[in-house]
């Protein structure tokens, strides 16, 4: 399988078949997966991801009964778990180590929590193995984005890609944006991220079609497919065909 | 636009709880970090300071009048009541202040495009007027559950020529309306300013709105002080966010005197039928801000419930959340009954019909006659026209809609 970083919402279509999706990512030779917990208050989500985590919420679905679900997953690539802060800090920082011990997850995206606004949460869970991924946005200046990169350090190359990587936000606005994003824009970024950093990097955010994850590809990244994989297994597919890699 | 700090200057926190902070997504960072710029260069510039307080003046009808109130005084058990009369600012309520601050702090930036949120109606209208006087091409959004019970102001919102989008996630209310505002301005903040209308959101969003409020005490502080001689022994405000509360109520802080916010007591005490933060909530995370929070044990936003669409949401502001736990600031509740009683009671004693948000305040009256205040100075936020049909079938079904 071609480098891709898939998105799936713990949940939707059920938690039920988390366990089998995850086992398919790793029978896919898959290296990592986000799994996203689902929040009440998507902000930087759209439109599929914001109705699939209402569907999982209103199927009772909650954050401990999905970092339970993923310690009964013994077959699945590193999990990058995608978040919102506030589920985490009313779990408290204690208990969601416990709960991520027996879990394939190796990373936490939190994408409301930029460095420092939780200094002891994030030093506490990076010293547990559970570093944060930092997020660079088409807003990010080069000088702001290597301040970013060294606060959320890269290891290096002895531990998993999923501890390693700097996610490349493709477009402004929220995930699955109608329409791929311009990717000569995405080229000229990359280039430019390429000076300061040496550590892997993924693209997202309305990266759908089978023609835009090649071209992140050709340009050295790996695409990060979410809406459009959310969107697909809710229609009944297997992740292989929702990852267009049939 | 220079290239902003890499940090903020200002403080970004509040209290001992250490609330606010700024927990939003990085695409919407480095905006972050060029409003607060933009905002300290603008009030360290004499020239935006005197075009402010020009608009306020000449357009907004400031400085709104103090008018005592001694027929609901002596109903409610009082010495005396002064209402600073933020109703009878143009377009009906106090946000207009917040409003005209931001959208000439948003011109100043070169931003040609804004974006609001709004519940009430309230804020909405304020921006739509301020952007277009100020020739801004103004996208409010406003939950389908609040447009329906808050008509008239949509009607208001597209006849000053905003473009008034529905959100019909959760339930349609102030909450899923900031939702998506957050989403629209991070889809176009390359040239959109987004004018939060409350003292809350990220930082600098809750001390700017506060900043910009608090002409409202500043003026109150004068006018009672020229009435009565005195300052008051208690000041009253409702509380959604906040921005009225804080503006109202910060430029007494140091006072010997009672703070008083007023929120939204619902129709019952469970988690769902109230917006009543301080002895319901507990501190979390939403919309870009630490604060107290409704919230369920797995820190999903829980629903609110209240017949006041501007006080209808599950977060108090930071800053007037900090001051209730630091014991500086009292909260109290009153429920859609009370406020509507208190409503037809300012209607009939004194000739002025509020809107239901200010109406929880009036709703405090009483008690605090009962607990041996005698004079009280309350903010009047904004009129009651919005609120006409709430106050119909309230009057026909003699108690709450």
């Amino acid at each position: 399988m071609k480098p891709v970083l898939p998105f799936i919402m713990a949940g939707s279509p059920s938690l039920e078949r988390l366990p089998a999706l995850l086992a398919e990512a790793a029978a896919l030779d898959l290296e990592a997966i986000e799994v996203g917990l689902p929040h009440s208050d998507p902000i930087a989500d759209g439109p599929v991801l914001q109705a699939a985590a209402q569907r999982a919420i209103a199927r009772g679905v909650t954050p401990v009964q999905v970092l339970e679900c993923l310690a009964r997953c013994p077959s699945s690539p590193s999990v990058i778990l995608f978040s919102y802060f506030n589920p985490l800090l009313q779990l408290g920082t204690g208990r969601l180590i416990a709960l991520l011990r027996p879990t394939p997850v190796r990373s936490l995206l939190i994408v409301d929590l930029p460095h420092g606004e939780e200094a002891e949460f994030e030093r506490e869970l990076r010293a547990a193995g559970y570093p944060l991924v930092p997020l660079l946005a088409p807003t990010t200046s080069l000088d702001r984005a290597m301040r970013l990169l060294q606060e959320r350090p890269d290891p290096g190359p002895s531990v998993p890609f999923a501890q390693r990587f700097a996610y490349v936000v493709a477009r402004l606005g929220v995930t699955g944006a109608a329409g791929a994003p311009d990717l000569g824009l995405v080229r000229d970024r990359l280039a430019a991220l390429r000076k300061i950093t040496g550590r892997p990097l993924t693209v997202g955010f309305g990266l759908a079609d089978a023609v835009s994850l090649e071209s992140v590809r050709a340009m050295g990244a790996v695409p990060v497919v979410g809406s459009a994989v959310v969107a697909a297994l809710y229609e009944g597919k297997s992740l292989r065909a929702a990852l267009h890699a049939e | 636009m220079t290239v902003p700090p890499a940090e903020f200057v200002l403080p970004t926190r509040f209290g001992r709880a250490a609330f606010g902070g700024c927990y939003a997504p990085e695409t919407l960072m480095t905006p972050l970090l060029e409003l607060e710029a933009a905002f300290r260069a603008a009030q360290a510039d004499p020239d935006f300071g005197v075009a402010l307080a020009r608009e306020l003046r000449e357009f907004a009808g400031r400085a709104t009048p103090l008018t005592p109130a001694p027929q609901l005084a002596r109903a409610t058990g009082l010495q005396a009541l002064y209402l600073k009369r933020e109703d009878l600012a143009h377009t009906g309520a106090h946000k207009i202040n917040n409003a005209l601050g931001q959208a000439l702090l948003a011109r100043r930036m070169g931003k040609t495009e804004i974006i609001a949120e709004t519940g009430a109606g309230q804020h909405g209208v304020a921006t739509a007027a301020a952007c277009a006087r100020l020739g801004l091409v103004c996208t409010v959004y406003m939950g389908a559950t609040d447009m329906a019970r808050q008509a008239p102001n949509v009607a208001r919102m597209k006849l000053l020529g905003a473009n008034v989008i529905p959100v019909t996630a959760g339930q349609g209310t102030l909450r899923a309306a900031v939702n998506e505002a957050m989403r629209a301005w991070a889809a176009r903040c390359d040239r959109a300013h987004y004018i939060l209308g409350s003292a809350l959101g990220p930082h600098p969003f809750p001390t700017i709105v506060r900043s910009f409020q608090r002409v409202i005490g500043d003026e109150a502080r004068r006018q009672v002080l020229a009435a009565h001689g005195t300052l008051p022994e208690a000041i009253v405000a409702c509380a959604g966010g906040g921005s009225n509360a804080l503006g109202l109520l910060v430029p007494f802080a140091e006072d010997n005197l009672r703070r008083m916010a007023v929120e939204a007591g619902g129709h019952g005490r469970e988690l769902g039928e109230h917006a009543a933060r301080l002895d319901g909530g507990r501190t979390g995370v939403l919309h870009g801000c630490k604060t107290l929070l409704l919230q369920d044990s797995h820190g999903y936003t829980a629903g609110t419930a209240s017949i006041s669409a501007g006080l209808d949401y599950p977060a108090l502001g930071p800053e007037l959340a900090a001051l209730a736990v630091d014991g500086r600031v009292e909260v109290w509740r009153a429920s859609d009954e009370e406020a509507f009683a208190a409503a037809q009671q300012l209607c009939a004693l004194e000739g002025i019909l509020p809107a239901l948000e200010s109406s929880h305040a009036l709703a405090a009256l009483p008690r605090l006659a009962r607990e041996g205040v005698r004079v009280v100075l309350l903010g009047l936020s904004g009129r009651g026209d919005k609120d006409i049909a709430s106050y119909e079938r309230a009057l026909k079904s003699g108690g709450a809609a």
